[in-house]
């Protein structure tokens, strides 16, 4: 491949990334857990206030890392963001992914490292969590960024990679207390790897003190910003103690997954094959047969101009082992995929670079693009799918317990019924609901100033102060005889199973429902 | 001279706001705003994710007892099912009335998005005393719009009675409705026919809380045989 061809291909995979990882973030609702994050985020954003949670939440990074942003676009207000906003956040992260494939430059062929950042760049699991306001793609961002500078060091034994190297810990910590697993991994393979490794005269002799200075330099950048981050900056000195308290009770919630527990098989089975009732399948198997190709060409090649083979068989050592560990724990989620994907889509990229490079007679390229072009046009069509037609259809396997388009017409109808009260956003809500049939109302609320969230429908008080009442089913009837008639209650579904009923008084349903029949019938629709 | 005049106009526009106000401070003067703090809600990990059928009520008793003339019977049975949406998305129509009300999949009728009915045609007019639908049960989920309606007129223009209509914002174009909406659950929803005569039976839904679909499992009439 020519280097005007890389160039050109790896800037077009760049600007698709982008693209299909930024346009329309709006479309899908808030998510529980997003909602939970943006309201954390206000706390930093409003009050300059954060402090470790260390029961939950996971690490400071992404709020600190949203922060810039938000201050441009929003100044101090969390009611001026948006989810646009917010969103943008991991979506560029995603994107900026696909730079750090550069840096792979003499361990992965420019083939593989263009094929890679194509495979990235329409994955629908990698484009699905771009779009999606957790830590999870910044981990995978920082968790690239640390093999990518380990391998530069190892190629240049510069102190300014060991920085980088150590950077990439300290954010990884920062943003997930639980990436000690993948520091397990990456440990683990890097033994595995040394130990299986030929031994050749022709390795470069390592310079004992410039070794350890590196060593030092890469233990301070990695303790600087994990520090600095989980202390809220040196306010709460206690953060980053607590943050190695709280792996205790990580490791206690992967042993026992309550909600969240499936087989050791979940992973394999969401990327291979997928299919829930009438929907769609879904299916990543061409990744995944890309990376077991690209995992047997590395072994006993020489280097040249497919890569190095030790990285590549780093790789692989390291897919294999996180998704080994994410397989016994019991706790599994759909977004825990993304640590041994970053690694899956490495080795596919290498798989497909090999394959490419093979064939040494224009014809056989065109036949293996021939083989290749369905896989991707697959991919292309469940990126969009996920991301553009059902973001929130269960049937979508990366779709997980996520707020239903139909919780948006309460959102609708709560804003439409406070622009008739004469307080407007300053008419009183009553919310009583268990916290997990709470959220994300918080976020969709945040502009309103007197909202009131209890969990016991006995300790909200008097009903009836409250224009507008939303109320978990569990508290639907004893809501209905404390308002005592005089409301209208409507149902919304919150998630699947999961419904909320709306209680409104009658002369605001009234003109909610006269101002909705102003409206055209296609854009009623309750 | 014209000056003063406008001095004094501007005076007393002014005592005019400044009055009003003055009064109102006066009376409030040992008075504050009580200012409620309100409990901010409850920060909490990921919840559940659902994807499995759930055949459990989900609130509320079992349907009590509900009288009907001695002599009743379910005319609905093996009965013919016309719709608004001539192809269903998953299904058919005669599921509707072949007396299977399973929650699980293969056993529900899926119309199009949006306002759909669906219509059985009982053969002759007859005395109806209950009518009981199916939507869904196999998911905690409310039906939109839910109207039931009977005639004797096929097209459902002249003669027709609404049994129950739910649209509380007449989304439907059929009128206000009172009643009430309702969680799925496998008892089904019944609703008093109240003796009135017809032929033809007419169900409306327009969505539900998990998406824009409308289904059916069953739907039973049940009265009196036409003599």
């Amino acid at each position: 491949m020519t280097k005007k061809a890389y160039r050109g291909l790896f800037v077009c995979a760049v600007l698709g990334a982008l693209l299909v990882r930024t346009v329309r973030l709006d479309l899908r609702p808030m998510h529980h857990d997003e909602a939970n994050q943006a309201l954390k985020f206000g706390d930093l954003l409003e009050r300059g206030e954060y402090r470790y949670d260390p029961n939950d939440h996971h690490g400071p990074s992404l709020y600190y890392l949203t922060l810039p942003l938000a201050r441009v676009l929003a100044g101090r207000s969390l009611a001026a963001t948006s989810e646009t906003m917010l969103r943008l956040v991991p979506a560029l992260f995603g994107a900026g992914l696909l730079l750090l494939f550069l840096l792979f430059a003499g361990g992965l062929s420019a083939e593989a490292r263009v094929s890679a950042a194509f495979l990235a760049a329409v994955s629908p699991v990698l484009t699905y969590y771009s779009r999606f306001y957790i830590q999870e793609i910044l981990l995978v961002f920082f968790l690239a960024g640390l093999i990518a500078a380990g391998w530069k060091y190892l190629q240049t034994r510069s102190g300014w990679w060991a920085a980088a190297a150590g950077f990439a810990v300290g954010m990884m910590y920062a943003t997930k207390e639980t990436s000690v697993i993948l520091f397990g991994a990456l440990a683990a393979a890097a033994v595995i790897d040394r130990v299986l490794r030929p031994k050749t005269t022709s390795a470069r002799p390592w310079n004992r003190p410039a070794v350890l200075l590196h060593l030092v330099i890469f233990a301070a950048a990695a303790f600087v910003p994990a520090w600095l981050l989980f202390t809220s900056f040196l306010k709460n000195p206690n953060g980053l103690g607590d943050s190695v308290l709280a792996l205790g009770t990580y490791i206690r919630r992967a042993g026992e997954p309550g909600l969240h527990s499936e087989p050791w098989w979940y992973y394999i089975r969401t990327l291979l094959y997928t299919r829930f009732g009438h929907g769609p399948v879904w299916s990543e198997a061409f990744i995944v047969a890309l990376a077991i190709a690209g995992s047997i060409f590395a072994f006993g090649s020489e280097p040249g101009k497919d890569g190095h083979p030790r990285l590549v068989r780093f790789l692989f050592f390291f897919t294999v082992l996180t998704g080994a560990v994410y397989a016994v724990i019991p706790y599994k989620t759909p977004w825990n995929v993304l640590p041994f994907y970053l690694g899956l889509v490495l080795l596919a990229g290498n798989g497909a670079g090999v394959l490419w490079r093979t064939g040494r007679f224009l014809v056989v390229k065109v036949i293996i693009l021939a083989v290749m072009l369905p896989g991707i046009l697959n991919l292309v069509r469940q990126e969009y799918r996920a991301n553009v037609t059902d973001y929130a259809n269960p049937t979508n396997p990366y779709v997980y317990a996520q707020t239903s388009l139909d919780f948006m017409k309460l959102v609708k109808a709560v804003e439409a019924i406070a622009a008739g009260h004469p307080e407007h956003e300053r008419m009183l809500i009553k919310v009583v609901a268990p916290p997990d049939e709470t959220w994300p109302l918080p976020w969709y609320l945040r502009r309103f100033t007197r909202v009131g969230y209890w969990t016991d429908i006995a300790q909200a008080g008097d009903l009836r102060d409250a224009p507008v009442v939303i109320a978990s089913v569990a508290f639907n009837a004893e809501a209905g005889r404390a308002l005592d008639g005089g409301y209208q209650s409507a149902f919304y579904g919150l998630r699947p199973e999961v419904v909320l009923s709306l209680f409104a008084r009658q002369d605001l349903w009234d003109g909610y429902v006269k101002s909705r029949a102003a409206e055209s019938p296609a854009r009623r629709g309750r | 001279m014209k000056r003063a005049f406008c001095s004094i106009a501007i005076a007393l526009f002014g005592l005019a706001l400044v009055l009003p106000a003055s009064g109102t401070g006066a009376q409030d003067q040992d008075k504050e705003i009580l200012k409620i703090q309100l409990p901010k809600p409850m920060f909490v990990g990921t919840p559940k994710n659902i994807r499995t059928a759930n055949l459990e009520p989900i609130t509320g008793k079992p349907r009590g007892p509900f009288l009907v003339p001695v002599g009743t019977v379910l005319l609905s049975a093996g009965k013919p099912v016309t719709a608004s949406d001539k192809e269903p998305v998953i299904g058919e129509l005669s599921f509707i009335t072949d007396g299977k009300k399973s929650g699980e999949d293969g056993y529900y009728v899926e119309l199009g998005p949006g306002l759909q009915w669906v219509q059985i045609d009982l053969g002759k007019p007859s005395p109806l005393e209950a009518i009981v639908v199916w939507h869904y049960h196999s998911q905690a989920r409310v039906y939109r719009d839910v109207v039931v309606q009977v005639s004797d007129d096929k097209d459902f223009i002249a003669g027709v009675t609404t049994l129950y209509n739910n649209d509380h914002d007449n989304t439907s174009g059929l009128g206000i409705g009172k009643d009430k909406e309702y969680i799925e659950t496998y008892e089904g929803k019944l609703v008093d026919a109240k003796g009135a005569k017809a032929r033809y039976v007419r169900l409306y839904s327009a969505g539900n809380t998990s998406n824009d679909m409308n289904h059916y499992v069953e739907v039973e009439v049940y009265g009196l045989p036409a003599k």
